[in-house]
């Protein structure tokens, strides 16, 4: 199954797709992916119910969010209420340890997304402020990135052993599907794509 | 509607240091050296070059939606400069139709200026009233 | 200041009333640079003749910023965005009158690090008070590290 990890839709303040139109885009353009993953900014959406969406176009949609911290931005996959509770989501400077500690407890999966972005991906913080522990993942391949990025971010992968997911960085209609990630089993809820992150043998696709 | 959802089109802006130099005297009355003076704005500014006001950015978005539609009428135009676009680089501008109300006669277009690297600094999207066949 | 105190404070609150006129020539040099091909914007002859819906970015008020706003605050800082919402067609050589506010401030972090988000709006009226069109201009600022 192929989902891709990372997009935004107008729920985010620099967001401008509508869930709607990235569906229409899917599969108006054919995009290879089974759905994807709505990671809004400092924030998770609870109310928005996309269930008929994912039936009228046969797509998982699911929810996460993107929050931010000394080491830049990292992406949660299920979130819960005990999560919610456990951080402030609207702070733009969470301790990473607090996110991936309260991540761990609370059943859910942190993932810091685009590390070789200056000033919000991991690789510009290890040298002034050390190798954080508890990352197991992170984004390999963002739609957003910058020639040079996403290399750094393998390498550093590659440094640390860590896992690597891919995903758009869309904020607009036709960019999403740009980057994924291809998990080896059926992702039906937010539960599955935890478990299938803590499982592993999934890889990041890259289609730009 | 003369629009669908996933019509795409784009054009070939004109960013030269002569038109950017126009749009900063003739047309805005904003010249200043980091629009026109590719030195100063790296040893001053320390950007890469001159860059193309941000105004002349959305403008040229602008036009591109009246070049694939003519006649229709902007009602909202927002975009976000996220990086440089330099004068006398070659960029593209692109538009994608990504929503369509009959009912309304509007479509929402998605819009990104493209440098040569493939990169995107600037972005955005409109809100058209297009134009109805006679 | 902090950005709560900014937003308390300055927020929704009208600063400057300015009367800017729409000059012919800068209207067509606008068109022209830009790339515009539609004649209603690039040919005075034509019936329906009016400045590009963008046009009015080009301006500001008499002051930028409110009176008691601390103007070193966004000193330094670059331009984000902008967002016009065209409420009526641009008539060249009109005079329209310009207020300006303070929309929004917030702080996110991206590529440049932690940055404060400052919301400038202007809303442009004709003589009669109708209203032409909306410019928000997003202006950010590097946060000291």
């Amino acid at each position: 199954m192929i989902l891709d990890l990372h997009n935004h839709s107008i729920k985010s303040d620099d967001g401008r797709a509508r869930v709607e139109s990235y569906c229409q885009w899917i599969r108006k353009k054919e995009i290879p992916i089974d759905g994807f993953v709505l990671t809004e900014h400092r924030q998770y959406d609870d109310e928005s119910d996309y269930r008929a969406l994912e039936d009228e176009f046969g797509l998982r949609i699911l929810k996460g969010s993107e929050v931010e911290t000394e080491y830049g931005h990292v992406l949660v996959f299920g979130v819960n209420d005990d999560l919610r509770a456990a951080f402030d989501f609207t702070r733009i400077d969470l301790p990473l340890a607090t996110v991936l500690e309260e991540s761990g407890r609370c059943g859910a999966q942190a993932v810091p997304c685009h590390p070789g972005r200056p000033n919000v991906g991991l690789c510009a913080h290890y040298e002034t402020r050390g190798v954080p522990e508890g990352v197991e993942i992170i984004e390999v391949a963002s739609g957003g990135s910058r020639a040079g990025e996403d290399e750094a971010a393998a390498a550093l992968a590659e440094r640390h052993d860590y896992a690597g997911v891919g995903g758009s960085d869309a904020h607009i209609v036709s960019h999403i599907g740009r980057c994924a990630t291809r998990f080896p089993r059926e992702i039906r809820d937010e539960e599955d794509l935890v478990a299938a992150l803590r499982e592993g043998g999934f890889e990041a696709v890259r289609w730009t | 509607m003369m629009v669908e959802f996933g019509d795409e089109f784009e054009f070939q802006p004109d960013v030269s240091m002569p038109t950017v130099k126009s749009f900063t005297t003739e047309a805005t009355r904003m010249d200043f050296w980091r629009f026109t003076d590719h030195e100063k704005a790296r040893e001053l500014g320390g950007l890469p070059g001159a860059i193309v006001p941000g105004i002349m950015s959305q403008g040229i978005l602008a036009a591109a939606i009246h070049r694939f539609l003519p006649g229709s009428t902007i009602r909202k135009i927002d975009t976000i400069f996220r990086a440089p676009l330099l004068v006398d680089s070659s960029p593209t501008a692109r538009g994608v139709v990504t929503h369509v109300d009959e009912e309304e006669g509007t479509a929402e277009i998605d819009l990104t200026l493209v440098n040569e690297a493939g990169e995107t600094p600037v972005l955005g999207t409109a809100v058209v009233e297009v134009a109805r066949a006679e | 200041m902090d950005v709560e105190e900014l937003k308390t404070r300055f927020v929704g609150e009208e600063f400057d009333s300015t009367e800017f006129e729409v000059k012919p020539a800068d209207a067509l040099a606008f068109a022209r640079c830009c790339g515009e091909t539609d004649p209603r914007y690039s040919d005075p002859r034509h019936p329906e003749y009016q400045a590009p819906p963008t046009f009015m970015t080009r301006f500001h008020g008499r002051r930028t910023m409110p009176e008691e706003f601390p103007e070193e605050y966004f000193q330094g800082s670059f331009d984000g965005g902008k967002t016009v919402i065209a409420h009526a067609p641009i008539p060249v050589g009109a005079t329209l009158v310009g207020t300006s506010q303070i929309a929004d401030v917030y702080r996110k972090t991206g590529r440049s690090g932690s940055m404060t988000f400052l919301v400038h709006r202007m809303e442009y009226r004709n003589q009669e008070g109708e209203p032409i069109s909306t410019v928000d201009w997003k202006l950010i600022r590097k946060d000291e590290a």
